[in-house]
């Protein structure tokens, strides 16, 4: 029996569970920071444990139209929010399970669960959200991965921990211009603004909440635990590989928190077809940090 | 008033229109079956000429078919009216080109015909009939119904869209959820009473429609009120604008997602409707105005409270205006969405900011003249491009005017000796009819008042400034996309209460 493999796995397995656990946390943050700038005093920031509690309590009510897929895709999504924070490797071991790439792909598996869940219960509002998630992931993804490609051309890996060993990008040109375009990519995909608006009641302009929208107790309290948990490895991915910053990580993700809520204050939400032309920007920001380096 | 018998009424429609130049202000129907003299239908022309309001009685005779020539082929203002008057008197209009129900929902009876006298007003009733909206069809179309319980704090209404993607084909509204029956509530009720319920159609235009109501009962009795009730209304009306129009901003920038100004535009409300209850001890300036003038004066420390609120409000609006323009992302939004050409808006006789923002420069205060506005220095605000952007500097703009309004109506009523802010005894003449009008933050709002020999209620008709502009979204929203729908919803500021009198 492998000793340090036993210790690794452990060690790894009390990562994902203090990012699960935090996850909340990151998110009581930004939700307090953005109140604060908007002249509220806003909800503690241990809110989201609160409402999280208060979904696990309430009642799950089922639309009678729905299939097995409505009650998995929760699940799913939750389970590759888990295995994705297993995968990020932040504690010092000696595993190399990650490749970036993986580490994408499944979180994307979570997300195409929940976008055909979002087509299962038949109402239009579950429907246009779905799509509108797809049309967004479509646009992301190539972003996505050109920032992966900027990564790998600088370290020569394309392992999280590979690029983790050559360290974060550093305060040049090609930093802060790739440092920029991540962001902007954070936000698309944890549907921030000015892509998204987490906290509207507008259904009709709703994309990721607008998949929500039938879900309720306890599968609620887990699809936005997950959320939550997705939200906190990007932030941990930007804080990690992408802010050109020597300080401790906790503090980065800090930062990113704060930078998130800031962000949210400043933009409004851009017209649903001006998306592509906001991310186009990105991968050209993107392009240039590739080529300055 | 012009009396003709009802086949006459598109010719008589013809002449008060004045080939389209005056156009119709409102139509209702009156069961006058008691009086002996059977129903009738009112359609009411705004002349701007000679500031007033122009009227033509059409008499159904009794005895014959319930019917009358309908003028929505000549006017397309006067769809909604027509069909509401079926729905309530069973008056039909012919050859009207989209007789749906409207008001009356799929719970009621067939032929049931609530307005007319016969019928009690605390009847119970149940039945089934239809309500069809409106769809368009087709491969690959689908719809999305939305409400009409909303996410928000919001008053009901249905809206089915008929969608290719996420742009929208047609857009049909189905509203009158909760309609009160204010106007057969009334009937029977003392001025007094009438009034503490005219106050309660809508908490955003309660002074609005006081003011329209107390008009048309003065008029009925010769009263005169006095200067400091006059300038008191003023500044009371105006206060109710200031309000709805600086939280209206704030509320546009929610439809946006855009949070900063959307709270702004929130706490600047909070602060002038906390000025109003220090000032009239409620915070929508109810019981201030009674018919003949008003019930309090404000006094010297009002005043004062409402300068340095103004004061404050001023320079904390224009810090909101100033993060509105330096938004690029939002311009975006805003401009070449939700477009009301000048054409529609006139052929809708639209009011309010939806016509001003439409390059119709449609203002009661200035086109009717009513109370003391005729003495103030303002302006009309108005834009040319009908979109959200439009609608928006619009309401900017007129909270400059407002807050102009209001200083001069304090400054004049600090002048003004201290004499009776009432007239005495209001004796009003029974069954004939008069109007009322103001302008509220929305539009102007009619009232057409008739009494019986006991002073008391026997018709209220209420035109309500959102009732002419609810048919224009659905035209605005044509060809925009379905995520836009909240902005170009709430430019309009459209409400529900006001047709659910």
């Amino acid at each position: 029996m492998d000793y340090h493999l036993i210790y690794d796995t452990s060690l790894t397995f009390i990562q994902m569970l203090t990012i699960a656990f935090l996850a909340p946390l990151a998110s009581g943050v930004t939700k307090k920071t953005k109140a604060l700038l908007q002249g509220r005093k806003g909800a503690s920031i241990f809110q989201d444990y609160n409402d999280l509690r208060k979904w696990w309590q309430k009642e799950t009510i089922t639309s009678p139209f729905t299939g097995p897929i409505f009650l998995l895709a929760p699940f799913i999504y939750l389970l590759t929010a888990f295995l994705a924070a297993f995968l990020l490797p932040l504690a010092e071991t000696g595993l190399r399970l990650a490749d970036i790439f993986v580490f994408v792909g499944v979180l994307a598996v979570g997300r195409f669960f929940m976008v055909l869940a979002s087509f299962d219960a038949a109402t239009a509002f579950g429907g246009m959200g779905g799509s509108r998630e797809t049309f967004v992931a479509v646009l992301i993804e190539p972003v996505l991965f050109l920032s992966i490609l900027l990564l790998a051309l600088r370290t020569g890996e394309t392992t999280i921990s590979g690029m983790m060993g050559v360290g974060g990008l550093e305060l040049n040109v090609s930093g802060i211009l790739a440092c920029t375009a991540f962001f902007i990519l954070l936000l698309a995909e944890n549907g921030r603004l000015p892509i998204d608006n987490p906290d509207t009641h507008l259904e009709l302009t709703m994309i990721h909440e607008g998949m929500l929208l039938e879900y309720s107790g306890r599968l609620l309290a887990i699809i936005h635990l997950a959320s939550m948990i997705k939200s906190l490895l990007y932030i941990l991915l930007f804080a990690f590989l992408f802010l050109p910053l020597d300080l401790p990580l906790a503090a980065k993700a800090l930062l990113t928190t704060i930078a998130i809520a800031i962000m949210e204050s400043l933009n409004n939400k851009l017209r649903l077809f001006k998306i592509q032309g906001y991310l186009l920007a990105t991968a050209g920001l993107l392009l240039l940090a590739v080529v300055a380096q | 008033m012009i009396h003709i018998k009802a086949e006459g009424l598109r010719g008589a429609a013809n002449v008060l229109s004045h080939n389209g130049r005056n156009s119709l202000t409102a139509m209702f129907a009156n069961d006058e079956t008691p009086l002996g003299k059977g129903y009738a239908v009112y359609c009411l022309f705004e002349d701007k000429g000679e500031k007033d309001i122009k009227i033509v009685r059409a008499q159904l005779e009794p005895g014959n078919e319930l019917e009358f020539p309908s003028l929505t082929p000549l006017f397309p203002a006067a769809a909604w009216y027509e069909r509401e008057i079926y729905d309530l008197f069973g008056i039909k209009p012919l050859e009207h080109p989209d007789l749906r129900p409207l008001v009356l929902h799929e719970g009621f009876p067939k032929e049931f015909y609530p307005m007319r006298k016969t019928i009690p007003c605390d009847s119970h009733v149940a039945g089934k009939r239809d309500y069809p909206l409106a769809k368009a069809q087709g491969e690959g179309l689908f719809e999305v119904p939305v409400g009409p319980i909303h996410a928000g704090i919001i008053e009901p209404g249905h809206f089915c869209f008929s969608q290719a993607g996420e742009a929208v084909l047609q857009l049909d509204a189905k509203l009158f959820y909760t309609h009160r029956g204010i106007e057969k509530a009334v009937e029977g009720k003392s001025i007094g009473g009438a009034l503490f319920m005219v106050e309660r159609i809508c908490g955003a235009c309660s002074v609005a429609n006081a003011v329209s109501f107390c008009q048309a009962v003065e008029k009925l009795s010769y009263a005169k009120v006095p200067r400091r009730a006059e300038l008191t209304r003023v500044v009371i009306a105006e206060m109710e604008r200031l309000y709805n129009h600086v939280g209206d901003t704030g509320n546009l920038c929610a439809g946006a997602g855009f949070t900063v100004p959307n709270a702004m535009g929130a706490r600047l409300k909070e602060e002038l409707l906390r000025c109003n209850e220090k000032i009239a001890g409620n915070r929508f300036l109810r019981g201030m105005i009674v018919p003949g003038g008003i019930h309090r004066t404000l006094k010297d420390e009002d005043a004062k409270i409402i300068l340095a609120q103004l004061t404050r409000t001023e320079n904390d609006y224009r810090l909101l205006t100033q993060v509105l323009n330096g938004q690029d992302g939002f311009l975006n939004r805003i401009q070449k969405t939700g477009i009301v050409r000048k054409k529609t808006a006139i052929d809708l006789a639209m009011v309010g900011i939806g016509a001003r923002a439409s390059g119709v420069g449609r203002d009661a205060r200035k086109d009717l003249a009513y109370g003391i506005y005729s003495e103030l220095a303002f302006d009309i605000c108005t834009e040319t491009a009908g979109d959200v952007e439009a609608r928006l500097l619009v309401r900017i703009k007129e909270v400059a005017e407002t807050i102009k309004i209001i200083r001069q109506a304090l400054s004049l009523l600090a002048h003004e000796p201290e004499t009776s802010i009432c007239s005495e005894k209001l004796e009003c003449r029974s069954y004939e009819g008069a109007w009322g009008i103001s302008e509220s933050a929305r539009g102007s709002d009619l009232h057409w008042v008739m009494l019986d020999e006991q002073q008391n209620i026997y018709r209220l008709f209420v035109r309500s400034a959102s009732y002419p502009n609810w048919p224009a979204l659905p035209i605005a929203m044509q060809g925009e996309i379905i995520p836009d729908f909240p902005l170009v919803n709430k430019s309009f500021e459209l409400c529900y209460a006001c047709l659910d009198r």
